[in-house]
């Protein structure tokens, strides 16, 4: 491996590594506009300039240097100092006073470079270039186009990543602009990414815009739960209040990406469908009132468990030691398909067709009962009353199915659906990001939930609210808290042995499955487990 | 060490002092020449006091005197805020709740919806004037009698603070109309000056 | 009429004055304090509340405080003890009324024979006492109704239920009980030389002449007694600098800290009735009581229309002055404001027709104040045109057709003397209070114990000496009137 130094530090990376990246590497950050860790180098922006000491001539571009052996850069002479100055001028020539009424500011590139190296004493005296504002060019995607800084980002990205090539720099030297097409629209589903990207508030995201000021908010790390695909994303809240989702960048996952399904998901946490509070026989109860009914309802009967393959790995491990402990006879099912409200896009880039987040969670822990039945096993048994009594997370199974409602139906869900509607008795559980938990997705990657907002009125976590019917029963089936129950967890299933919550870091862990699932581009190690 | 609190002596008090009953009785003649002194005054009918009676009689206040908060507004008419909270980000009572709102028809694109000041909750520091990058919001109306009878009034709304100095102004301040020699300077239409 | 019930009616008539004079006298000292503490520290104090623009220089002010008072939530703590609570403010001022009843507060009014027989049905004339009760004890049971005003703090600090209250209470008691000895050998040494505790008496020995008034008395011995009584009477009144029961910095207000409304009215009215009784006690034992110096009863009986005279003239004179300073006022730079003043801010709840409208303007239109100096100067120019009519009707010599008449000037006349020697003395009391510091607490004990408890012992030796040289003290002086 080459060993290269910035500002003096050796360090050894991988060959070829793009030099902004190893320089982060030890902790020297080289300001960057057109650079992009998941977009081909354009080098236009020119911010990245840095002193080449060995290995190379000159100042030259940081993020189009390649780490080669022996190759030495500086950030700190007063010659890089100078360069940045006078480049944030040029990016500054056209560029309006809007920071109060953009969106970007608090994390504009722009101004937190200025601040560092601006020219702080303007010198222009000619004025500036006016440019189309507030173009309305799709969907989701507001543009400004005076604010740009040309670093074409988003021209490489609607070429590269969606490969739909609406966007382009128009004209040139002083009168270059963003623009779009003539007659063309943004209509791909990725059109989020592109605010994202953008350094400058030129792209902004019409759901978010004007909504709240980012440096109020506070962003905790979670998992999206709109697809198998399961992105990593940034919960963007405040004060219990979810604003936006953003991607976080996994390579192994989402790279920077998240659809704009997934993006504008947020609204779910406070949509009307949630369910938030218990109900017995449709009328309003509290949750251990409502678990006891559950567990009247359950008892002696001939049960049939669903495992969610919404819920999380924790709920479905609660559903086992539940069924173990309580209810012996009980078999298990797990119902392929989506819900009928489940969105129906999907594509090669990121969105899976399986729009459940953890059907190997629950797969993994319905094994642990040994034979799991299938819809058609589902609807057998309840056609011939071998099962009289349902326990469902998450999963609607009324829909999906359209099963004939059993008399004893028990639903732990977060929204409201057929099944929610015909159960006898619901348990509200809390939105996947409100909740501690693991999925795991369609790689087999066990990935971490975090609580990042307070449940929604009584709602509680899914797992907690299946141990609640444990309670009822007369003793709770699994620890209180997320990393304990993990830990039973991976000693009960064998994939899982040897993991940790804590082990699982920010971006997840991979394990072996015991069957790959069809349709997946990256299926994890195939083999069968029993 | 230098640092040390150096003891406070006592002095010690003489005969007369121990007794109590002289000083006592000196103390007492201080107080009632005061008492005198007032009543002699009073019913000559020249106030010995630096008392004032408020409300008939006020101070005049200082130009750079912290008052009520009010909204400028642009030669249109419109609001000079653009809602950037700045503001409310320097306020250290957060005591300011804006909302904001897009306005389809003005390059200027962003404006209050809501603007609230919890004027119970303020503690006059200006610290929203400095940070406004607008001067969209000022504190020199000189009012300083900000009261209510219940706390909703007590939270200023947008256009009470764009209406407090000029044009029609809200229920709480018709008194200053009736009594013109008493409202704040600039208060009946005239626009403050402007501070360079 | 039977004589039982001559007795009853009239023992009534003298409760019912003796608790109307006390309670008469508390609104005044509210005012007094405040108005007291205001000119002291320079300020105008109470000027606002008003009736129909009249202010009374704030007199008024005491007004409202009774209506906020009586109309005040009750709030009774959940942790009190309950009966004990609600009996002890009822005690500090049931006790701090009770005391007076001993104090003499005029000579003997005699009912001549033909009225008292036509009216009243007595055989011959009817000599009244002008005192609720006249008992041989009367000193002692001062001292002894003094002592049982500590259980209403008491109780209410240990009922209260509450660290600060109790604290309060505890401090009221030690204190009590430390000065009650030094006020009790100062009153020793009085009764020593009067050889009496019987105030009817005690008063009649001090009409003789002004020699034989309390303070004066065997020299040093009544001067001294007096600043032990003195001193002590401000400590068992819980007054400042002995305020320490109620220290609000420290005792958030110490033994009230839990009462509101009327209950706490109570404790603030005991604290005023008892200055007033502490003043007329004072006044009684040290200074005469009723008596105006070199001037006693029998002398104004004899002199009634040069009485008169003398009333009318001087009495014409003060309210004339009075009657041209409230004219005076009238350029007062108040009242110039209050013309400029276009009137109160509008207030959305303030009633506006009726009853309550002409009320709600009588009490909050604050214009109306300019009218002030013209109601006062009427009513000062009223009360000497009545003064000047009094010399009319003493040049009339009606005393020696009108013996009843007689009786009742006197009898007033007297009584003014006692009101202005108690007044003088509640004055002392609010004086102090804005004149000094609060003691410390141990301060307080070495006062009592060190200081007043020695000279209270030394002071009785000296009395005794007296009484050795010459029995007949009293005796010596009576020949000058
Ligand atoms: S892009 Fe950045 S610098 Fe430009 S107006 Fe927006 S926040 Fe300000
Ligand atoms: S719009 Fe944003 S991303 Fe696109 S070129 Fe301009 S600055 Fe770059
Ligand atoms: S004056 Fe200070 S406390 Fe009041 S609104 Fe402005 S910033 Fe907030
Ligand atoms: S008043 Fe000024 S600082 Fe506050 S939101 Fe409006 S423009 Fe921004
Ligand atoms: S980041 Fe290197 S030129 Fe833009």
């Amino acid at each position: 491996m080459p060993l290269v130094k910035v500002n003096g530090i050796a360090v050894e990376v991988p060959p070829g590594t793009n030099m902004i990246e190893a320089a982060k590497k030890v902790g020297v950050e080289i300001p960057h506009y057109c650079y992009h860790p998941h977009l081909s180098v354009a080098g236009n922006c020119r911010m990245c300039l840095v002193d080449v000491e060995a290995g190379g001539r000159g100042p030259d571009i940081a993020c189009n240097m390649a780490a080669t052996e022996g190759l030495a850069i500086r950030t700190d002479t007063p010659k890089v100092t100078q360069m940045r100055k006078s480049v944030m001028e040029f990016l500054l020539v056209n560029h309006p006073l809007d920071c109060p009424i953009c969106d970007q500011s608090g994390e504009c590139r722009l101004q937190d470079y200025y601040m560092e190296y601006g020219q702080h004493d303007s010198r222009l005296a000619d004025a500036k270039m006016g440019k189309g504002k507030r173009q309305d060019i799709g969907d989701q995607i507001v543009l400004d186009a005076e604010r740009c800084v040309q670093c074409s980002r988003c021209v490489r990205f609607s070429d590269e990543v969606t490969g739909t090539g609406e966007l382009r720099l128009f004209n040139r030297s002083n009168q270059t602009q963003i623009g779009i097409f003539p007659g063309v629209r943004l209509s791909h589903q990725y059109q989020g990414n592109l605010a994202d990207i953008c350094p400058v508030g030129a792209l902004t995201l019409k759901d978010f815009r004007f909504k709240k000021r980012v440096w109020w908010l506070k962003e905790s790390e979670s998992v999206c739960g709109g697809c198998a695909t399961g992105c990593n994303i940034l919960v963007h809240h405040q004060e219990n209040e979810v604003y936006r989702f953003t991607p976080r960048r996994n390579d192994e996952v989402n790279k920077s990406w998240i659809c704009d399904q997934g993006r504008l998901s947020y609204k779910d946490v406070t949509s009307l469908k949630r369910l938030t509070g218990a109900k017995v026989d449709g009328q309003r109860a509290e949750l251990p009132e409502a678990a006891n009914a559950a567990a009247l309802l359950l008892k002696g009967a001939k049960v049939g468990v669903v495992f969610g393959a919404k819920a999380t790995t924790e709920a479905n491990w609660a559903a086992v030691k539940l069924v173990r402990a309580r209810l012996p006879n009980a078999r298990a099912y797990v119902i392929e398909g989506n819900d009928p409200d489940a969105f129906t896009y999907q594509d090669e880039i990121l969105v899976d067709s399986d729009k459940t987040p953890n059907r190997f969670g629950a797969a993994l822990t319905a094994s642990q009962l040994g034979s799991v039945g299938d819809a058609e096993a589902l609807k057998a048994a309840l056609a011939s009353g071998e099962v009289d009594a349902l326990l469902v997370l998450h999963d609607d199974v009324v829909g999906r199915l359209g099963v004939a409602t059993p008399k004893a139906l028990v639903y732990v869900g977060t929204f409201k659906n057929a099944t929610s509607s015909a159960a006898a008795v619901v348990l509200p559980a809390a939105h996947y990001i409100e909740q501690p938990g693991t999925w795991i997705n369609r790689q087999g990657r066990v990935q971490r939930l975090r609580k990042t907002v307070a449940p929604a009125g009584d709602s509680v976590a899914d797992y907690a609210a299946v141990d609640a019917i444990g309670r009822a029963f007369g003793g709770a089936v699994i620890p209180e808290m997320p990393a304990a129950i993990f830990q039973e967890l991976a000693a009960g299933v064998k994939a899982l042995n040897g993991l940790t919550l804590k082990g699982l870091g920010h971006g997840g862990q991979l394990i072996t499955l015991f069957a790959p699932s069809p349709g997946v581009d990256q299926p994890g190690q195939a083999a069968p487990a029993k | 060490m230098s640092d040390v609190t150096p003891a406070i002596k006592k002095r010690k008090l003489n005969t007369s002092e121990s007794i109590y009953l002289v000083e006592v009785l000196k103390g007492m003649a201080i107080t009632m020449g005061h008492v005198i002194k007032n009543i002699i005054g009073e019913l000559k009918g020249q106030s010995t006091f630096d008392t004032m009676e408020y409300p008939e009689v006020r101070k005049p206040v200082n130009d750079r005197f912290k008052g009520a908060h009010r909204l400028t507004t642009r030669p249109d008419g419109k609001y000079k805020c653009v809602a950037c909270m700045c503001c409310s980000t320097a306020c250290p009572a957060k005591c300011i709740s804006i909302v904001a709102g897009e306005d389809a028809d003005d390059p200027i694109e962003k404006f209050p919806v809501r603007f609230d000041i919890d004027m119970l909750r303020c503690i006059y520091c200006g610290f929203c004037v400095e940070a406004c990058p607008k001067d969209a919001i000022r504190m020199d109306t000189r009012i300083y009698e900000i009261n209510a009878f219940s706390r909703q009034d007590m939270i200023h709304t947008r256009d009470y603070m764009r209406d407090l100095m000029a044009g029609d102004k809200p229920e709480a301040e018709q008194w200053y109309r009736e009594n013109p020699q008493h409202s704040p300077e600039g208060f009946l239409g005239e626009v403050p000056p402007v501070i360079p | 009429m039977s004589e039982t019930m001559l007795t009853v009616i009239l023992a009534l008539v003298k409760c019912v004055f003796s608790l109307a004079f006390v309670m008469q006298i508390v609104p005044l000292l509210i005012w007094a304090e405040r108005k007291g503490a205001a000119y002291i520290q320079d300020r105008p104090g109470p000027n606002r509340a008003h009736i129909l623009g009249v202010r009374a220089g704030g007199l008024i002010h005491t007004l409202p405080d009774v209506f906020k008072l009586i109309t005040k939530e009750d709030v009774v703590p959940s942790h009190v003890f309950r009966p004990l609570w609600a009996l002890a403010p009822i005690i500090s001022m049931s006790v701090a009324l009770v005391t007076f009843s001993v104090v003499p507060w005029g000579d003997q009014i005699l009912i001549p024979a033909e009225i008292a027989e036509k009216y009243l049905g007595t055989t011959g004339p009817l000599a009244v006492n002008l005192q609720v009760a006249d008992i041989d004890g009367g000193l002692l049971y001062v001292l002894a109704m003094t002592s049982l005003g500590v259980y209403g703090i008491m109780l209410a600090g240990w009922s209260s239920n509450n660290k600060f209250s109790l604290i309060g209470g505890l401090r009221s008691a030690a204190q009590m009980v430390s000065y009650e000895l030094a006020m009790g050998m100062g009153v020793v040494a009085m009764f020593m030389t009067y050889g009496t505790t019987r105030l009817d008496t005690i008063m009649q020995i001090q009409s003789e002449s002004i020699l034989n008034w309390g303070v004066l008395l065997s020299p040093p011995v009544g001067l001294v007694a007096f600043i032990l009584f003195w001193v002590s009477a401000f400590a068992e009144c819980n007054r400042n600098p002995f305020d320490l029961p109620e220290g609000e910095a420290e005792l958030v207000a110490g033994y009230h800290t839990e009462y509101s409304s009327l209950r706490f009215a109570l404790f603030f009215m005991a604290e005023y009735a008892n200055m007033v009784v502490a003043s007329s006690v004072t006044a009684t034992l040290f200074f005469g009581g009723y008596n105006i110096p070199f001037v006693n009863g029998a002398m104004l009986r004899e002199h009634i229309d040069l009485v008169l005279i003398a009333i009318g003239v001087g009495g014409g004179v003060f309210f004339l002055f009075a009657a041209s300073i409230a004219f005076g006022r009238r350029k007062d730079p108040f009242y110039a404001a209050m013309e400029a003043f276009k009137g109160p801010r509008p207030n959305k709840l303030a009633p506006v027709g009726g009853l309550n409208g002409l009320l709600y303007r009588a009490l909050h239109d604050d214009t109306l104040r300019q009218h002030e100096w013209k109601i006062f100067t009427a009513i000062w120019a009223g009360a000497a045109a009545a003064h000047f009519g009094l010399i009319g009707l003493g040049a009339m010599n009606i005393a020696s057709g009108m013996p009843l008449l007689t009786e009742i000037i006197v009898f007033v006349t007297q009584l003014n003397a006692f009101v202005v020697k108690v007044l003088f003395g509640c004055w002392m009391f609010i004086w102090v209070r804005w004149t000094l510091p609060r003691f410390r607490y141990d301060q307080l004990m070495d006062l009592g114990w060190k200081y007043m408890l020695p000279i209270g012992l030394v002071n009785i030796l000296l009395a005794a000496v007296w009484l050795l040289i010459d029995a007949n003290t009293m005796r010596l002086y009576a020949a000058i009137p």
